[in-house]
């Protein structure tokens, strides 16, 4: 079978699931472009008891005609302060979305994959520099301030995007 | 429909997926057909060579009174009354008609039974084959005798032929057939366990044994799904496909084409990541191999007994990278397949050891003498 085609069979099915599943996961909001099975959107819940709560973080996911055996891209289009983000792009700095990659992630696994990273942020390989010197020199305080502003600024569900 | 009653030669190898909606019998009790159609028109292009079985189903023009013997009832009415129920059982009978009538399901019928000769009379004395193979008797091999009312006696109980019908489904004489009934097989329920010969019996059951048991697993794998393309292993598009394979180191299901994609991809990044491709998509373990297969196990030793069935296939085939020590494989002493020269000696690898400067051994690959003859410069 060609790449393209299983993709697009595998994406289907995703497609599927997610419609059937979709009151499972509230945190999780995914849908795909009307015209192009390779082009989502995720709105994902900033997790509760972190600087990104109340937040509605809005992801674009372009996906690879290789897909599976190729990660999806996988970006933040809401802005986000976190040290694993790039503040300008909205790129994610993730292993599972680079060398860690596995065909048995789905869209829905990866999206909560962010969820985790959010939570969990690892200041040690930052693309937002700033945001992990911050981590790194021990200012929590100043981190959570500063992630909490922008979720208001950027993130809240009232605000425009 | 009398189609219903031939088991379906897709269902017998485990590929039919039309399911209920089949319109073959999907009963491994039910009698396969293995008539060349071809053949009975006359014009089968394989000949001999035909994997189907080239029995001429003609009959005579018409039946002669002699023959309408209680024998021949039994052989012509008997066995096309037992399985269409709709012909004509007047011994007069238009033979045309018959042929016409003649189903499919009458000519598997008549092919499984070893008293179809349509000369109407019957065979000799004869050496059976084991009822599963489907009573494969040349026509030859059918002798007329025209002293149809006598039984053939038998010194020995052991050469009586049992009733074929029975054996094969079911005979509509009942306890007023003239032949031996087998006794009925637990598993497949057709009377075909011949009450003097134990070696049969014990073969039978052994291979009714083997078929319930696959079939059993066949059903089993229907529904398991491939972590990889989010499908029904089973239920893909094409026979190649529809594989699972089996990893080495863990349990996870996919199929054969999707893991063997993933572990061919190659990783952007350099070191260490080819290694990742060779972890189970869902759990990371690694797994040295993937072995193909067409049904998924339920234990450890089902599991095993696929992979070394597989190993054993495998080891007969000479291995294309080797080539006949023209070639080399990078699989080395692990590779499944056969690593023969032409003249039939196998490779015989001796592992070099070698102490390494920091202590361990390493294990010294294989050196050639034409790899260093090959760049040497001769001076003339």
């Amino acid at each position: 079978m060609p790449t393209s085609l299983a993709s697009r069979a595998r994406l289907f099915k995703e497609y599927k699931d997610v419609q059937r599943e979709k009151s499972a996961d509230t945190d999780i909001l995914l849908t795909c472009d009307e015209n192009n099975i390779y082009r989502w959107t995720a709105h994902i819940k900033g997790p509760a008891e972190t600087p990104y709560q109340e937040g509605i973080f809005q992801l674009s996911i372009n996906v690879p005609e290789q897909y599976p055996l190729v990660p999806p891209q996988v970006r933040f289009l809401t802005k986000v302060f976190h040290p694993n983000v790039h503040f300008k792009t909205g790129e994610i700095c993730l292993d599972i979305l680079k060398t860690a990659w596995s065909p048995a992630w789905t869209l829905q696994s990866v999206c909560r994959a962010i969820i985790a990273l959010m939570a969990h942020p690892e200041a040690d390989s930052p693309l937002n520099c700033d945001c992990g010197n911050l981590l790194r020199s021990g200012d929590l305080r100043g981190y959570q301030s500063m992630a909490r502003m922008y979720t208001r600024l950027a993130a809240s569900p009232n605000v425009s995007h | 429909m009398p189609t219903k009653r031939i088991l379906c030669k897709y269902f017998k190898q485990g590929a039919c997926f039309k399911g209920d909606g089949c319109e073959f019998s999907h009963d491994w009790r039910d009698p396969d057909c293995n008539v060349c159609t071809y053949y009975q028109s006359g014009n089968c292009a394989y000949g001999s060579s035909c994997r189907y079985e080239h029995v001429k189903l003609k009959r005579p023009e018409s039946v002669t009174p002699a023959r309408t013997s209680t024998v021949a009832a039994h052989t012509n009415f008997g066995t096309v009354g037992a399985t269409s129920g709709a012909l004509s059982r007047s011994s007069g009978g238009n033979s045309e008609a018959w042929q016409n009538n003649l189903s499919s399901a009458d000519i598997a019928w008549q092919e499984h039974s070893p008293f179809a000769s349509y000369n109407g009379g019957w065979q000799e004395a004869v050496s059976y084959a084991s009822a599963d193979e489907g009573w494969p008797l040349p026509s030859s091999s059918f002798q007329i005798r025209n002293e149809v009312e006598d039984t053939p006696k038998y010194n020995d109980p052991s050469e009586e032929p049992i009733c074929a019908l029975a054996a094969t489904g079911r005979c509509t004489r009942g306890e007023s057939c003239p032949y031996l009934h087998g006794d009925r097989c637990s598993l497949c329920g057709k009377e075909c366990l011949h009450p003097h010969r134990p070696e049969e019996r014990d073969e039978h059951r052994r291979q009714c044994e083997r078929n319930q048991k696959r079939l059993e697993a066949l059903r089993f794998s229907q529904d398991i799904e491939c972590s990889i393309c989010l499908d029904r292993v089973l239920s893909k598009p094409t026979n190649a496909e529809r594989k699972f394979g089996l990893l080495s180191g863990c349990d996870h299901p996919f199929c054969i084409s999707c893991i063997r994609d993933w572990r061919s991809t190659s990783q952007p990044q350099g070191s260490g990541s080819d290694a990742i491709v060779r972890l189970c998509p869902v759990c990371r373990v690694l797994s040295y191999y993937v072995i193909p297969s067409v049904i998924w196990y339920s234990n450890v030793e089902e599991k095993q007994e696929i992979i070394d069935g597989y190993k054993a296939r495998v080891r007969d085939i000479d291995c294309k990278h080797f080539d006949f020590g023209n070639g080399r494989c990078q699989f080395g002493t692990s590779c499944f397949y056969k690593h023969a020269f032409r003249d039939g000696t196998t490779e015989e690898v001796k592992l070099r050891h070698l102490g390494a400067a920091d202590g361990n051994t390493v294990i010294a690959k294989d050196v050639r003498l034409s790899e260093f003859l090959g760049r040497l410069n001769l001076r003339r």
